[in-house]
């Protein structure tokens, strides 16, 4: 079926994307795509897949960029065991807070990770011996293996996350496929069901926070590398705000949709640089328009484009039933 | 060997004592039901059982094994499943999945295993895909695999309860008022499918209300009143009890 | 007395004053959480919006203070209203999520839409009371924060009147304790969700009103005040009005010390720092009930 060739087609699409034009500004922000596409499929684990509402997630992509930054700084540390280290560094961080925070659900819950976001970001702008404060950290060296092996330019950047997006998306895809992610469902639909079919949801709960966590840790490690520079700014409010924007006017709980919401915003955020203030006022009205409007977000439309065939043989079994 | 075996379980809210000093076992293939009248205790009990309570003092043995005040989650791993008083389900996923979510108890392969496709995670998905349809052909919802669980009947949203208990092959299942708010004939189908349970091997604990369901299916009846057990015995035995006809059906009888 | 303890006193005034705006922020915050069940993210732009009405009724109708510090209240409390008409009330039946998301929408269109409509550049709101001091033994306090303190205490003895003693406090009680039985028994649910709104906002505003002449006000400052009433409420129990009397003031104090003895910048952290501990102590906050995992 059509379904079936889709992701293949897509990838391959977006592989020979860039070959479109030489401009490094394009290429620049297909890069920026890519690593918001790899934040915002992180953190749909946490509010599609197990469905909780986490609003420190930017956090964890500023963890990743630090660690990322301070490692090579510091102490020479090289750069793709830096990924490494980054994505280790923020899932650890995830676990502690996700051990204190996922015991708690609902309001609180968002709360607390708002909460445990904004003393993460305080600590980074107050803590100048080691992120050097609020002017942040510049000359962060490319990602490479020595000397001989550096990723110099913006493609560069952009097929190394596309690989990471395409393997991440691959493992959500066949996480939905897996026992664990059927748990993960479980959690999301009916926690205590789930716990009487011997789901233990806290365990399940940290496991995807963790996961979430790393890989948002590994998205930041490289945004550290390919800007060079990374302040405090990547975890304020606005980021927190900005990535679940992705994820929701996307499509939670699905792969698309954090990967077209990643797109939607770095391309509004373009097309609309010339209107100011204005931008952020429009973005408010996409995430309203589309919760309250299109609960699955844009994806969902394609899904109902889809499935009209279906809807309206249902409509039409019910008039039958009803005559 | 002994399914299910309860000691002196006990359970104080406060001054009040909602379970008092209950003993009962439940041995392989029986179907044991619980009645008493409102407030007797059924649903604490019933809740202690299946670890969504702890009780004050007492034990808990399944198949030998102290499972006393254990997390829900863990009593389910040792083979418990339950069904819930209210309808819960996972309303938005179809029906079938339902049921396959359900058979994680019995599976093991992980999310590593689903990445590289290895042949042990084919043959289990192999396995709970077969696992779940058999549940629902067991409890007549074959025919409604794709439909979304909150689109089904109110029968068939019960029976898939059941289905879904089902699949996590338990030793023993406990159902909390199955038939509530059941017609007759939807009663009569609900006892046909628990002696086919039994039939399978499975033990059955059921807290119930309505009399003609406990007295069509049970093999042993426990009646509570007022957290303690009065009376013990087969349906025939108990109906004839003086106790219990002045506390339970004499009581029923001037509310009806 | 001597000049450590005078500077202790006065820290502990200050933080019991800042603890009132917080207590005034969160009040609303908590109203709408217990009553109705809505984590309203945009409480906070209320409060700026608040502030900003003050200025613009002084300026622009040449009011004096208090009376504009009236009129804004009452605007803002006008628009609580509107909010619920085209926000609130279409989405009571929607999943908590959804109401959250869309309160977190309208925060960003009323912060961004300031910005566009009041500019970015901050603004001073006159007060007569700005200036003026009361002494109160060896420590001072400004007059505009003796204001605040005793605005506040009154504003909280009326609410408490309002809830415990009218018909409408009736409904509005029963609404939080069961919406579908409060129904049944006849009490006039959207009216329940309109003066809610319009108490919560009117009270944001207030404090905005209050608050606006201690410092200089901003579009942005919304956000601030959001996080703090969250701060409040999760301390004191989402819903619980008592809660986010004792959590503001709790939070003033332990900010004014922390300030005063660590450094002013993690005092921003501190105050989450506060919650994460009386969580994991108490899961429900110190007066309040929450769902545990």
């Amino acid at each position: 079926m059509m379904a079936r060739f889709l992701p293949i087609l897509a990838v391959a699409a977006a592989l020979v994307l860039p070959l479109a034009t030489s401009n490094t500004y394009f290429h620049h922000l297909l890069v920026l795509w890519m690593l918001y596409s790899l934040l915002a499929l992180s953190l749909n684990i946490i509010v599609g897949y197990i469905g909780e509402l986490s609003f420190g997630h930017a956090a964890f992509f500023g963890i990743g960029a630090y660690t990322a930054a301070i490692l090579g700084m510091n102490f020479g540390f090289p750069g793709f065991p830096g990924l490494l280290m980054a994505g280790i560094v923020a899932g650890a961080f995830g676990f502690v807070i996700g051990y204190v925070a996922l015991r708690i659900e609902g309001p609180q819950f968002v709360i607390l990770t708002l909460g445990f976001g904004s003393i993460i970001f305080t600590t980074t702008n107050y803590w100048v011996d080691l992120t050097r404060g609020p002017m942040g950290i510049s000359n962060i060296a490319p990602l490479g293996v020595g000397a001989g092996f550096e990723l110099s330019s913006a493609l560069d950047y952009y097929y190394l996350s596309l690989l990471l997006v395409v393997a991440f998306a691959y493992a959500c895809h066949a996480l939905m496929l897996s026992r664990t992610g059927r748990a993960f469902i479980a959690v999301r639909e009916n926690a205590q069901l789930a716990a009487s079919l011997g789901v233990d949801v806290f365990r399940t709960k940290l496991l995807a926070f963790v996961v979430a966590t790393a890989v948002a840790g590994v998205a930041g490690a490289i945004f550290a590398h390919y800007l060079t520079v990374i302040t405090p700014e990547v975890m304020s409010l606005n980021y927190m705000v900005a990535i679940l924007i992705m994820v929701i006017v996307g499509g939670r709980g699905t792969i698309a949709g954090p990967i077209l919401g990643a797109l939607i915003y770095v391309g509004l955020l373009e097309l609309l640089r010339a209107t100011g203030a204005l931008r952020m006022v429009i973005f408010a009205a996409l995430l309203t328009v589309s919760v309250i409007f299109l609960p699955g977000g844009l994806v969902s439309l394609w899904r109902r484009f889809a499935d009209r065939s279906t809807v309206r043989t249902a409509r039409q079994a019910q008039v039958e039933a009803g005559e | 060997m002994t399914i299910l075996s309860v000691n002196t379980l006990t359970k104080k809210f406060g001054g009040l004592t909602a379970v008092s000093d209950v003993d009962f076992e439940v041995q392989p293939g029986e179907i044991l039901g619980i009645i008493g009248p409102n407030g007797a205790g059924k649903t604490t009990l019933f809740n202690m059982l299946a670890g969504s309570m702890q009780p004050t003092s007492g034990t808990v043995h399944l198949k030998g094994q102290n499972i006393t005040g254990m997390r829900a989650d863990r009593i389910a791993r040792l083979g418990v499943a339950r069904t819930f008083q209210i309808t819960s389900l996972f309303p938005a996923l179809s029906a079938h999945d339902n049921v396959r979510a359900a058979t994680y108890r019995t599976k093991k392969t992980g999310w590593m295993a689903s990445i590289f496709r290895t042949a042990t995670y084919r043959a289990e998905e192999a396995d709970v895909d077969r696992d779940a349809m058999a549940a629902l052909h067991f409890c007549d919802l074959a025919g409604h695999a794709d439909d979304n669980a909150e689109s089904l009947s109110y029968g068939d949203q019960r029976r898939l309860e059941i289905a879904i208990a089902l699949a996590a092959k338990p030793a023993l299942l406990l159902l909390d008022e199955p038939a509530a708010g059941m017609n007759p004939e939807e009663g009569q189908r609900l006892v046909n499918m628990i002696r086919k349970i039994r039939d399978n091997g499975t033990s059955v604990l059921l807290v119930e209300h309505h009399m003609r369901v406990v007295m069509g299916v049970c093999d042993r009846v426990v009646v509570l009143d007022h957290g303690e057990k009065i009376a013990e015995g087969t349906p025939a035995a108990v109906v004839d009890n003086p106790d219990v006809i002045r506390v339970y059906l004499g009581r029923e009888a001037v509310s009806a | 007395m001597e000049m450590e303890l005078v500077l202790l006193t006065q820290q502990i005034m200050n933080g019991l004053v800042n603890g009132m705006t917080y207590v005034l922020i969160a009040t609303g915050l908590t109203l709408v959480f217990g009553v109705l069940h809505i984590i309203n993210f945009a409480h906070g732009e209320f409060y700026m919006l608040g502030a900003f009405f003050t200025f613009f009724a002084a300026k622009l109708l040449g009011l004096d203070y208090i009376s504009a510090g009236i009129v804004a209240t009452l605007g803002v409390a006008v628009l609580g209203i509107l909010a619920n008409r085209f926000f609130f009330w279409p989405l009571r039946k929607e999943h908590e999520f959804t109401v959250l998301l869309s309160s977190l929408g309208l925060a960003l269109l009323l912060t961004n839409g300031g910005e566009l409509i009041f500019g970015a550049d901050p603004k001073y709101v006159a007060s007569p009371f700005a200036d003026g001091i009361v002494p109160l033994g060896p420590v001072i306090v400004t007059q505009q924060r003796m204001l605040i303190f005793a605005v506040g205490a009154l504003v909280l003895v009326l609410l408490y009147l309002f809830i415990q003693k009218t018909r409408m406090g009736k409904m509005m009680r029963a609404t939080a304790q069961n919406p579908e039985g409060a129904a049944l028994t006849g009490v006039d649910i959207r009216r329940v969700y309109t003066v809610t709104f319009m108490v919560a906002c009117g009270l944001a505003a207030l404090a905005g009103a209050l608050v606006g002449p201690t410092a200089m006000i901003f579009p942005t400052v919304g956000t601030w005040a959001v996080l703090k009433g969250f701060i409040v409420v999760v301390l004191g129990g989402l819903g619980s009005i008592p809660g986010a009397l004792i959590g503001g003031l709790i939070l003033g104090v332990v900010e004014a010390l922390a300030g005063g003895y660590i450094s002013m910048g993690f005092a921003q952290a501190i105050g989450f720092s506060i919650i994460i501990v009386v969580l994991l102590w108490r899961p429900n906050g110190l007066f309040g009930a929450a769902r545990r995992a």
